[in-house]
């Protein structure tokens, strides 16, 4: 598969730049159904007998964007990178050109920062370490401790860079590696880029409730073998089991529920008009939808958050919240109060780390900051869907307007939030693990990028699940203000209780 | 943690009646006398024993405004059991029942186990509904019925469970289809054969091995 997606696009091999200066390429970041396959908890821990599989898949994948300095001697190299190479990279929804630009900045910046040698030289050591051995294989364990440990210094600038240069960019190693790679062929293999941005407004196969609601059962049923079967591996925050404590699941059934309804309405409007008036209807229509296919991380916008610390999220939703013309409610309130415990929440742990320190309470220092991690993203992101819902229900009842723009701008300020608290969270971990112990830390690391690239995407679906409402609220106006005129068309299918698709 | 089944819920009613006070009263067993207005719907859930068996309720509490009737209309569906609500010191939202079961009849599956609730029954000076006038109408309709009081939590718990056990029953007796999610009953999570990968993996953190 990836020879064929090579030849597909043969110039991209031989100037790897053109990758990070093709913007159009870049921006692209509207959700796909693939970005929600969420993780079995099982393949957080690396697995030996998959180890070799997954190298020669990143190495593929690494193959594929270009990266010429990691090129075929690239998977000796990455036999030498594996074990620290987990809690670098990655994005769920990033596209091809995002990924290879973010990693190629990651590896500039390892290089420079800690004077690791280059991928070339590494290769080059690795196949003289080969030859000397005779054998291609095994990573002497110094190797693999001393790099371990210089990536966990390198950590959060290393985030910092990946997420400035993608967009809901994240985590992940050699399993996200294994991840993108199937997913960007995915994308390669229907080789319309564009087509993508359509693509979650039009062709749902499984909701997004189904999708978090399987991961949910799935989760709720590892955490009872293991407490069974597995005492001493007791993990610990599972994402989609708080994420319906916090009641986002149903809100965000509610909010399909409304937004599926909204579509028939719409399409049930359509078919009601022809000519002039239909185009006219259309036309009204696009400019709603326009906003909904420019939600992407704008990366300058990250950059000039004082710093990253969030303290100006609160300020900041408010103002946008502010800004959306729908009445203010308690819903408002408690999103941004989740925005406001979170901050807090980080910035105590922080403090208490620094108190206590003893490497014997390190571990379960991590265990509490990654459950925080993970309780914390899981109620952002349930009280942004709930945010979302409850705009839904007061955009249909009320016919108040609410600027599709604004909601677009909304949608940014929370997914920027999460990538904050992701980022924040990951280097309070890091620097709770001090010790060389990689092999707990970055599981728990990787698994905190996965889950904010996962809340990010679901955000942004719950988002473009308002489109249709948008819509709907948009028919409804506009044949009150005609009313007065004269009876149009639309009117009659809107003002009965429409019940297309419901029976 | 586990469930065997969840049964959806929905409750409706006019405004004011008491709807998100029972639900506070019977997840968090507290009562809220002044209650914020609900918007659309709001979400309780919890899980009850029957038979020996772990339920859970997921419970969607309607807003009772007329402005938002055509948006909660939507949520009916798909709902196992239906709370409908009056208030007996208020005629009023006894009068209104009937629109509310016809709207519901019509948006929900017609197996829906509906309770008829009259709420407040601590208020037994103001009372303007007799609980008789109540029991005739749910027997008409074909309702369960019981006055209950979301302040004293008289009566809470077993609305709440007595119309769970009704759906339970139907399910025994072959009623609800329980694979078709459109009847607001999913069966719980089943437990896997297999999964050895969890403990197998734990050992495998030199991922640098064998390449090809």
């Amino acid at each position: 598969m990836s020879d064929s997606r090579v030849s597909q696009r043969p110039e991209e091999d031989a100037v790897p730049a053109d990758a990070a200066s093709s913007p159009d390429v870049s921006t692209d970041v509207a959700p796909t159904r693939k970005a929600r396959r969420r993780p079995e908890v099982q393949t957080m821990a690396p697995e030996k007998e998959e180890g070799s599989k997954r190298e020669e898949e990143g190495s593929k994948v690494v193959t594929r964007l270009k990266l010429t300095t990691v090129s075929t001697e690239a998977q000796s190299g990455w036999g030498y990178w594996g074990s620290w190479g987990k809690s670098l990279l990655s994005t769920a929804t990033a596209t091809v050109a995002t990924v290879g630009q973010g990693l190629g900045q990651v590896m500039e910046r390892a290089e420079s920062t800690l004077g690791i040698p280059s991928p070339t030289e590494l290769s080059a050591q690795m196949e003289e370490e080969e030859k000397q051995r005779g054998e291609k294989t095994s990573v002497s364990k110094s190797d693999t401790d001393s790099s371990l440990g210089g990536a966990m210094g390198m950590l959060s600038s290393l985030s910092s860079v990946v997420q400035s240069t993608g967009k809901t960019v994240i985590s992940g190693g050699l399993d996200a590696l294994e991840f993108i790679g199937k997913k960007t062929m995915d994308v390669i293999a229907e080789g319309d880029p564009g087509f993508r941005k359509t693509k979650g407004l039009m062709n749902r196969n499984a909701t997004l409730s189904q999708v978090l609601r399987e991961a949910k059962e799935r989760e709720e049923l590892q955490t009872e073998e293991t407490e069974s079967a597995d005492s001493d591996r007791k993990l610990v925050a599972h994402y989609g089991v708080l994420f319906d404590e916090f009641q986002g699941l149903s809100h965000l059934e509610a909010l399909e529920i409304l937004s599926r309804e909204s579509e028939s309405k719409v399409k049930s409007v359509l078919t009601t008009l022809s000519g002039d008036q239909l185009q006219q209807l259309k036309r009204e229509l696009q400019t709603i939808k326009e906003p909904f296919s420019l939600v992407e991380f704008d990366e300058e916008e990250v950059d000039e958050d004082k710093g990253g610390d969030g303290a100006g999220c609160e300020e900041e939703l408010t103002r946008v919240l502010d800004g959306l013309g729908v009445p203010a409610a308690a819903d408002h309130l408690i999103t941004v109060r989740a925005c406001k415990d979170a901050s807090a929440q980080i910035s105590h742990m922080t403090s208490e780390h620094v108190d206590r320190g003893e490497e014997e309470v390190e571990e379960e220092q991590e265990e509490e900051i990654h459950a925080a991690a993970i309780r914390t993203l899981a109620e952002l992101t349930a009280r942004s869907i709930q945010l979302f819902h409850k705009l839904a229900e007061k955009i249909l009842s009320s016919s108040c307007e609410a600027d599709a723009a604004v909601l677009s701008r909304l949608t940014l300020v929370l997914c920027k939030q999460v990538s904050l608290l992701s980022k924040k969270f990951t280097s309070c971990l890091t620097s709770a693990g001090t010790n060389d112990r990689g092999d707990v830390l970055n599981p728990m690391i990787t698994n905190v990028f996965l889950e904010a690239s996962n809340s990010a995407s679901y955000i942004q679906d719950a988002f473009v699940l308002l489109l249709p409402v948008l819509e709907v609220s948009h028919i409804q106006r506009r044949s009150s203000e005609q009313q007065g005129t004269e009876p149009i068309q639309s009117e009659e299918p809107l003002n009965r209780e429409t019940d297309v698709g419901l029976k | 943690m586990a469930y065997a089944y969840l049964f959806k819920y929905i409750i409706i009613g006019d405004t004011g009646v008491g709807k998100s006070c029972l639900l506070l009263q019977f997840t968090d067993k507290r009562f809220q006398p002044v209650h914020d207005l609900t918007i659309g719907v709001e979400f309780g859930a919890r899980m009850i024993t029957i038979d020996g068996k772990q339920i859970k309720l997921q419970i969607w509490d309607t807003a009772g405004q007329e402005s938002f009737r055509s948006i909660t209309r939507s949520y009916y569906r798909g709902a196992a059991g239906a709370l409908l609500v009056y208030d007996i010191t208020r005629r009023d939202t006894f009068n209104h029942l009937t629109t509310w079961l016809e709207d519901a009849r019509q948006h929900s599956n017609s197996n829906m186990v509906i309770m008829l609730i009259g709420n407040k029954s601590d208020l037994e000076s103001r009372r303007e509904v007799k609980k008789e006038e109540g029991e005739a109408f749910a027997r008409e309709h074909g309702l369960i019925f019981m006055e209950t009081s979301a302040k004293t939590a008289s009566n809470v718990e077993e609305a709440f469970i007595n119309t769970a056990k009704e759906i339970y029953e139907k399910i025994q007796e072959g009623v609800f289809d329980i694979n078709n999610e459109a009847n607001g009953i999913k069966i719980g999570p089943q437990h896997p054969t297999t999964n050895s990968t969890l403990s197998s993996s734990q050992g495998g953190q030199q991922a640098g091995g064998g390449c090809c």
